[in-house]
């Protein structure tokens, strides 16, 4: 029989794991944080002085490399990517907001994923019998409405936890790109790759909008609660007043920069944008020193990483070996 | 040769049934400047994006009749090529200047027609010459002043090199100073290009064109040169267009000049009475306060501020001298990350120094100048009552109730605010914020982009309010506006207010820190008083 108390751990752990990312992402990072690491800022360091072809490179290895290498590998470039932000403008704070994000990205993973994973699946990634498995917790039968399987295992939450350095590689690089380059650079750039002008335009116009995006947004979610939104409710719960706000301030949110994004477009077309199928560019960026030398390194990785899934250290086998 | 030609031409937005703009004849000449005014939704902005082709090319609906450019029917011309001849500058700079660096942002145009390098770079250093930029070319575009910000986008039109320029109320988001410079640039340009200056500031763009248009519900209703603008100076007014107040008075005394001394020294010789408002700084005070502001070590606030029962407060100065950052740091609505903030701030004798702006909410009703991101509910009705009911106030459908009658709002109680004009939104903004039984409004730039009569009814508003006793603290670069409903102005400057008095007192020396005394004022000052 479940007992009460069950009932109420087993309600107290699903919502952890649906606020807690959250939690992280209002209480911790803010959403002026998230306005900080994804703007750029003017600095001197090696990033900075890095070609902006070579970022994207660096973000479409990375996506590969935590795609078909063992877990512990995209944890490694993760890790590894994040201590590096130290060198950016304002190094340590955007490493504490990203490292807020990533963490975030961790627990939303887990959360997402372990409850539901089938535990045939987990045994096939793992290689491990279900039998073998260790049960962490029991939900109640009418958790398998909400497609959960009936345990909780620390094999599913093992796996769970290895997924999710598939996506924090990637984002850490792609905020790298975003936060040491200028829109300008960014469209050369992807210009080169041969990207269409409209794709590269609607781009740029989001790297330009989504700092405004943030800022609106807060103002929006303040003046809310400044008007009474959330009552008397204690302080520690403000993360989640602020986020039943933000639902309601979407709307005036996105309608003051659709009424932005309309100015954007009629600028750019007003000076001839699409007037021929490429653009001619004023401002050259030639490969530097710093460029060859961080080639060379994409060029290590990727070999290293054909070397490791040779090794048996690739996605297809056995991820705890 | 006509530089722009306009012949019969009806246009209707899709889903419309009534046309938006209906021009039988129009024409302007290689060379000419002319003032295209009108109220908000009048048919301005359509006319113009019906000369710079983002209509039909981009807005679609149906286009009836004739626009030619240079002899070249619009219609037919690729939306790149119009680009070559016609170059829009528009109202606000921060929703137009898209990159980082002053001069990617200018190289924008020119590289989208594949100029050659040197070509390029002959445009780019024309343009920054012409506009000034050189003294600031290394900053980036996100730490310029609306003014600084103005000037980049003027360049990046420029380095287009077009015959034909329009200015789609390029004032009306920067300071005197910053305005100033446009129009120095309007009048040092007059010979090179056609120019088209669209504005509610009827006083200020006078001076540097030659013909004054006037767009009403579609249609222009006037189209005169200057110099006989005198003469139907009642269209202008019937329209709800802004008239400097000199021409009345040049009108009323038969006068063929508007120069606003003249005109002063003829109705002291006939002995008129001008209007004065009698100025409100004998209340009690609601808040006191003191505020320092530090961002990376750099002070960029540090200031006293009182406020009296039933005052109109107006706080002015250049862009960048701290105005907003006051507002912000009253509310606590500085981000602590970025800013350093201290403040001291008594409220109606209730001490809020440490308190954050959930609590301040409660004594102060703020106004962002992005006023639609208060709008969070479906209805007019719901928006008013929004704050009261949260706050658990009783009979907060009677507040909510009589604040929307006060502001004339009863036939859309149930309309989406986010669908309402500027100015219904902005009123709706107002009685829901003091719905919240705040007694203080601070408000950022209130009067931006919007037109005489909205300016009117909303200065008529608040003093209505302040004889009920609320109390205003408003920011704001409309010089006129102060004059005419302010009670007291404070100058700041690099985050001080260095200066506050009754308005006929600082508008004698305002112009030392970027505010242009109105002529309402020159027409009123004492002989000593006169600003140079």
């Amino acid at each position: 029989m479940y007992s009460l108390l069950d009932t109420a751990i087993s309600w107290l752990l699903f919502v952890f794991g649906v606020s807690i990312p959250f939690y992280l992402i209002l209480g911790a990072i803010g959403i002026s944080g998230f306005r900080e690491i994804t703007s750029y800022e003017k600095y001197d360091t090696f990033y900075y002085n890095l070609n902006a072809s070579i970022k994207i490179l660096l973000s479409v290895v990375i996506v590969l490399i935590a795609t078909f290498a063992i877990w512990w590998i995209g944890a490694i470039i993760t890790f590894g990517l994040l201590a590096s932000y130290v060198t950016l403008k304002n190094g340590w704070r955007k490493m504490y907001l990203t490292g807020f994000l990533i963490l975030s990205i961790i627990i939303g993973t887990v959360w997402g994923y372990a409850p539901y994973e089938p535990l045939g699946i987990v045994s096939m990634a793992l290689h491990t019998p279900v039998s073998s498995f260790t049960t962490v917790w029991t939900w109640p039968p009418y958790f398998s409405i909400l497609g959960y399987e009936p345990h909780l295992t620390l094999q599913s939450l093992y796996y769970s936890f290895q997924i999710s350095f598939r996506f924090t590689a990637a984002v850490v690089a792609s905020l790298l790109l975003v936060m040491t380059n200028t829109p300008a650079q960014i469209i050369k750039t992807l210009s080169r790759f041969r990207i269409p002008d409209p794709v590269i335009f609607s781009l740029v116009v989001a790297m330009k909008t989504v700092p405004a995006v943030f800022e609106s947004f807060d103002t929006s979610i303040k003046i809310s609660l400044m008007r009474g939104y959330g009552g008397n409710k204690p302080k520690f719960l403000r993360p989640f007043v602020i986020l039943a706000a933000a639902v309601s301030c979407i709307v005036p949110t996105i309608v003051h920069l659709l009424r932005g994004a309309k100015d954007i477009g009629i600028s750019a077309d007003t000076r001839a944008f699409r007037a021929y199928p490429s653009r001619s560019y004023f401002m050259q960026t030639p490969f530097k020193r710093e460029d060859y030398i961080f080639s060379g390194i994409l060029v290590i990785m990727v070999t290293a990483t054909i070397i490791a899934i040779m090794m048996g250290f690739g996605r297809a086998i056995p991820y705890l070996t | 040769m006509k530089a722009i030609e306009i012949k019969n031409l009806i246009f209707t937005y899709m889903g419309e049934e009534k046309p938006a703009l209906e021009i039988d004849d129009f024409y302007v000449n290689e060379g000419e400047s002319i003032l295209l005014t009108g109220r908000s939704g009048s048919g301005k902005s359509t006319l113009i994006n019906c000369i710079n082709g983002i209509i039909p090319h981009v807005i679609s609906g149906e286009l009836k009749g004739s626009v030619r450019l240079m002899g070249e029917e619009v219609r037919e011309m690729k939306l790149p090529d119009i680009a070559r001849t016609v170059g829009t500058l528009l109202q606000d700079p921060e929703r137009q200047v898209m990159n980082y660096n002053i001069v990617d942002e200018i190289a924008f145009g020119p590289e989208n027609l594949k100029f050659s390098r040197d070509e390029m770079e002959r445009r780019i250093n024309r343009a920054i010459s012409v506009v000034g930029l050189e003294s600031f070319i290394e900053r980036e575009t996100t730490k310029l002043s609306g003014g600084e910000l103005q000037r980049v986008a003027l360049a990046s039109v420029i380095a287009m090199e077009p015959k034909i320029m329009i200015l789609d109320e390029p004032t009306s988001n920067i300071d005197p100073e910053g305005t100033e410079q446009i129009f120095r640039f309007i009048q040092d340009n007059r010979e090179n290009m056609t120019q088209i200056i669209v504005e509610h500031k009827v006083e200020r763009a006078l001076p540097f064109v030659d013909r004054v248009v006037v767009v009403n519900d579609g249609k222009i209703i006037l189209n005169v040169s200057k110099e006989h603008l005198m003469r139907d100076v009642e269209v202008l007014l019937d329209a709800g267009i802004e008239i400097p107040e000199e021409y009345i008075y040049a009108k009323q005394l038969g006068l063929d000049t508007v120069d606003p001394e003249v005109i002063r020294e003829k109705i002291r010789e006939k002995g008129l009475n001008l209007s004065r408002r009698v100025r409100r700084n004998d209340g009690e005070t609601v808040l006191s306060s003191h505020l320092d502001v530090d961002v990376e070590g750099r002070k960029i606030v540090s200031t006293d501020l009182n406020l009296k029962k039933g005052q109109v407060y107006c706080i002015m100065g250049k862009n960048g001298a701290g105005k907003t950052t006051l507002i912000k740091g009253l509310m606590d609505f500085l981000n602590k990350k970025q800013f350093s903030v201290s403040s001291s701030l008594n409220i109606e004798g209730e001490d809020l120094s440490g308190k954050d702006y959930v609590l301040r909410g409660r004594k102060i009703a703020y106004l962002p100048q992005s006023f639609d991101l208060m709008l969070v509910s479906k209805s007019v009705e719901s928006e008013v009552y929004y704050s009261a009911k949260h706050r658990k106030i009783p009979g907060f459908r009677e507040i909510g109730d009589e604040l929307i009658g006060m502001f004339s709002l009863d036939d859309k109680r149930m309309t989406d605010p986010l669908m309402l004009s500027t100015g219904q939104r902005r009123r709706v903004c107002m009685a829901a914020a003091l719905a919240s039984s705040a007694h203080i409004m601070l408000m950022d730039e209130p009067t931006s982009g919007q037109d005489f009569l909205n300016k009117k009814i909303l200065g008529e508003e608040i003093r209505k309010l302040c004889a009920r006793g609320f109390t205003f603290l408003i920011v704001t670069h409309d010089s006129r506006f102060a004059y005419r409903y302010g009670d007291y102005i404070g100058i700041m400057d690099n985050g001080r207010i260095i200066h506050e008095g009754e308005p006929d007192h600082i508008f004698r020396f305002s112009s030392e820190y970027g505010v242009i005394a109105p002529s309402d004022y020159v027409l009123r000052a004492e002989e000593k008083e006169v600003v140079s």
